[in-house]
């Protein structure tokens, strides 16, 4: 493999879903949390593929169409939602949505 | 023999649920028909076993019999069993005899009482209780008996429980046997540790052996157990209040039948009792002090119920002074005679008390001798045989102990006699004082105003019949043991208990003289006083104050025992119970409340909080991943 | 030489990521995060590239930037001034506690996958021509993982009848307000 091995595009993996997860820690909007949940699944995706060029394994790929896959499905309820929610007029904040409290 | 025992044992208990199961079904007379007929069919039963005896000789007269192993634990089995013996029948009879009279009066005296069918049940119930105590075969039951006929006495005290008086007087009663019961369960106790078994005679066998501590702590819980069943010092203070109870109850349970149990007990255990000599000692010594003091107490005694009261305690004394000395059968003797005598007295109080609309003062009473001349007689010969006026029945049993004592021949034994003979004075002064004013002298306006006959007669049948018969029991009764003539009661029960001495026909003579002087002058002397009126009564203020306190018995135990008791528990209801007891788990409920709410608070509904908890959690299981490899 | 343009491009498309992840979390419209989600996307599908999925960098390019991230700017536009979020309100603490949760992952699985895999990660593999072909998903798809193949599928029915659902209750829920 030409390039960078493995190893770096696990760093770069592992930074992406960090980065996903502060987003959806501390971001108000449920849109951007969903954004943030994106890159989550896409740090997951590439670390998929990498290892799947590493091991020469094609299932790494199917994985991740797998993954890509469900990632639409969610998009789509999660976007119907946050436009139910819209036309209710309830205010668009995650720590408005207190109803699953104990 | 036996299942003529078991048969007389059950059917007051059949009655008695019968009774109570029937309820408001049947009529309060038949109630009370039920029940002295169960009692009638015990004593029938009674003298079913009395002439199958009869019919045996020796060592057959002695059968015991076993339902079922009732109690088993390690080594220790205990059956449902009962004894059958002469001195057990002897016991039978007299229970279930006198009994069934007194049960049978009793359908004439509580007629028109609101509760007559519970009470007629209790009386079954008391039978029964009694007749299991002399029945019982070993420790055990007999605890058993005894128990429940503490219970009985309670519940026929507080028989008007709308009278706070006789609620306070039952519990009284209730308490102090409680004193006793609690010393007997020890002894027990002490007698499981030494020989393994509660049966009689094993235990009689070992009394020997055992050493003499043991015996004399074993002899002295029975013994707290028989004084404070009998109402003698120092557990005395409980039977004048418990006169607050109907009369024939206080006939038949504190005259005849359970207070005489303390004597029972004695006897039937004397072995243990002879291998601890201190305490048959003990047993005499309380026995002659008490009858001494109630007999002092009694002569300033308004309360005609109270007068006879305290006549009981002194005859129950007169027959720890026998039991003590060792002369049983003519302790049991006077047992037999002091249960006529003294039902009779009280039966036929109950006949004035009746008549009189429930007055009860002996100071408004007078003159009766004319309004009620039957009563009158019966009375008379029950004060005569009560102050053990020959031929009378009293005279030959009360004189036999005393001789006895005599015959024991030790500085000891005259003590004890001298005690006897004041004693007889006493007995014939109070006796004859209140037949004197109940009877003698001209009616007072109280009577005048509230005497009323019944139906022309002095009351109904049922009262008059059984003071009836009870009057020739106490007449003839005393012809069972003519001192050095015939003595068959005692050789009825030589099989039983054999005396530990036996008078010689001159101290039997000698002691019947000197014991018949001092009631005769006891009788002069209340003649003198309260009929005649030639003096008044001595007046010494601190000395009447004092035996009317009771010589501050009550006093002295409210001080002693009430008072610090009451004290200890209100500083633990302060400082235990409050603050750790109800503190405690008051601060668990609060310590589980404040921990549900403190963690019911993590589920905040805040969307971002449950994602942080996620991805923490997330984290440290990675760590612990890592750390493994 | 080729060695030496893989790694540029590799640092670029990397940065690219890294930078638009960043702007993606950091921008108050969420339109421009939406903006920036298609440059991670576009970034991420040159590094598939450098790993030989094509196909998947492909797929992710229609799927993702073409489908998904069109969703959200239609709903963004729907949404219109509502969408407008401001930054985290609430306490500091959570800042910090996600902060560093997020960091501790990242160390985390570096190290993990470190320590894992020490020596065999050296060693790559040798592939074919056809590796990452859409020949070859192809043939993975309908013969090692059929069974992935048919759940994605009802996966995707379910979401698009639950899409379906939640648009017409709120069509439902308008009329009547």
């Amino acid at each position: 493999m030409r390039g960078p091995d493995v190893t770096w595009y696990l760093a770069l993996a592992g930074t992406l879903f960090a980065t996903g997860a502060l987003g959806v820690l501390l971001r108000r909007s449920p849109l951007i949390v969903l954004l943030s949940l994106e890159i989550m699944l896409n740090g997951a995706n590439l670390a998929l593929i990498a290892f799947a060029r590493s091991l020469g394994d094609g299932s790494g790929q199917i994985f991740a169409l797998a993954v890509m896959a469900v990632a639409a499905s969610e998009v789509v309820v999660g976007l119907g939602l946050i436009v139910a929610m819209a036309r209710r007029n309830l205010e668009l904040d995650v720590d408005e949505m207190t109803t699953l409290r104990g | 023999m036996t299942a003529a025992a078991w048969i007389c044992l059950c059917s007051p208990l059949a009655g008695a649920l019968a009774i109570t199961l029937a309820g408001t079904r049947i009529s309060p007379r038949l109630a009370g028909y039920v029940s002295t007929g169960s009692v009638a069919v015990a004593f029938v039963a009674a003298v079913v076993a009395f002439v199958a005896i009869l019919g045996k000789d020796g060592e057959e007269r002695v059968a015991e019999s076993t339902a079922w192993s009732w109690l088993t634990a390690g080594d220790l089995d205990v059956g449902l069993s009962i004894l059958v013996d002469p001195l057990s029948v002897v016991m039978m009879l007299i229970v279930s005899g006198v009994g069934a009279l007194i049960v049978g009066y009793s359908i004439g005296y509580m007629d028109g009482d609101d509760e007559e069918r519970r009470y007629f049940a209790y009386m079954a119930l008391f039978v029964f209780s009694m007749l299991l105590l002399v029945e019982a075969g070993n420790f055990l039951i007999l605890l058993v008996g005894w128990g429940l006929v503490g219970l009985s006495s309670y519940l026929l005290i507080g028989f008007h429980h709308e009278r706070p008086s006789a609620v306070a007087a039952a519990k009284k009663a209730f308490v102090m046997n409680a004193v006793g019961d609690a010393t007997m369960a020890l002894a027990l106790f002490l007698l499981i540790y030494e020989t393994g078994t509660l049966d009689y005679f094993p235990n009689f066998e070992a009394a020997d052996g055992m050493s003499s501590t043991v015996v004399t702590l074993v002899a002295l819980g029975l013994l707290g157990g028989a004084v404070a069943k009998s109402a003698q010092i120092p557990l005395h203070t409980w039977l004048p209040d418990a006169m607050e109870g109907p009369t024939p109850v206080s006939a038949l349970i504190h005259a005849a039948t359970m207070v005489t149990a303390g004597v029972y007990l004695i006897v039937r255990t004397h072995p243990i009792f002879e291998a601890a000599p201190a305490i048959q000692d003990l047993a005499a010594g309380l026995g002659a002090l008490t009858l001494l003091v109630a007999g002092l107490i009694a002569l300033v005694q308004v309360d005609i119920k109270r007068v006879i009261a305290y006549s009981t305690m002194s005859q129950i004394g007169y027959m720890f002074l026998g039991a003590g000395v060792g002369a049983y059968a003519n302790g049991i003797f006077h047992l037999m005679t002091h249960a006529f005598f003294k039902a009779l007295l009280f039966l036929a109080a109950g006949i004035v008390i009746h008549a009189l609309v429930g007055e009860q003062d002996i100071r408004n009473m007078g003159g009766l001798r004319r309004l009620m001349p039957r009563t009158y007689v019966a009375m008379l010969v029950g004060a005569l045989a009560l102050a053990g006026m020959p031929p009378l029945s009293g005279f030959f049993s009360k004189d036999s102990i005393l001789a006895s004592a005599l015959a024991l021949d030790s500085v000891w034994g005259y003590v004890l006699f001298a005690t006897g003979i004041a004693g007889a004075f006493l007995t014939g002064l109070y006796t004859f004082r209140m037949l004197f004013l109940v009877f003698w002298g001209e009616p007072t306006p109280y009577v005048r105003e509230h005497h009323h006959a019944h139906h022309g007669k002095e009351g109904p049948f049922s009262m008059t019949s059984t003071v009836a018969v009870l009057a020739m029991l106490a007449l003839v009764g005393g012809a069972i043991q003519i001192a050095g003539i015939w003595h068959p009661l005692a050789d009825f029960l030589h099989e039983s208990v054999e005396p530990l001495v036996e008078p010689t026909v001159t101290q039997d003579w000698v002691t019947s003289l000197i014991a018949v002087g001092a009631g005769v002058a006891g009788i002069w002397l209340a003649w003198w006083i309260y009929a005649a009126r030639r003096a008044a009564a001595p007046h010494v203020p601190w000395a009447r104050r004092a035996l009317e306190h009771k010589l501050y018995a009550d006093e002295a135990y409210d001080v002693v025992f009430y008072t610090p008791s009451a004290a200890i528990a209100r500083g633990f209801a302060r400082f235990v119970e409050g603050p750790l007891i109800a503190g405690s788990i008051a601060g668990l409920t609060r310590g589980f409340r404040e921990v549900g709410l403190g963690t019911g608070r993590i589920q905040s509904g805040y969307l971002r909080s449950y994602a942080l908890a996620i991805l923490g959690g997330v984290a440290l299981l990675a760590l612990v991943f890592i750390s493994v490899r | 030489m080729g060695d030496f343009i893989v790694w540029l491009v590799w640092i670029g498309a990397a940065v690219a990521c890294v930078g638009s992840g960043v702007l993606v979390i950091s921008f108050q419209n969420p339109f421009f995060s939406a903006i920036a989600l298609i440059g991670n996307l576009a970034s991420l599908a040159v590094l598939y590239l450098l790993l030989s999925a094509e196909f998947v960098a492909a797929a992710q390019v229609l799927v993702y930037a073409g489908a998904v991230v069109v969703m959200f700017l239609f709903v963004i536009a729907y949404l219109g001034g509502q969408a407008d979020a401001p930054w985290a309100g609430r306490q500091t603490w959570t800042l910090y506690a996600a902060a560093i949760a997020a960091g501790a992952i990242l160390i985390e699985v570096v190290m993990a996958v470190g320590l894992a895999t020490s020596d065999r990660l050296t060693d790559e593999a040798r592939i074919e021509e056809s590796f990452g072909s859409p020949a070859e998903i192809g043939r993975l798809f309908l013969a090692d993982h059929l069974l992935a193949f048919e759940v994605t599928s009802i996966v995707l029915l379910v979401a698009a009848v639950g899409g379906v659902i939640l648009g017409a209750h709120s069509r439902r829920a308008d009329e009547r307000a």
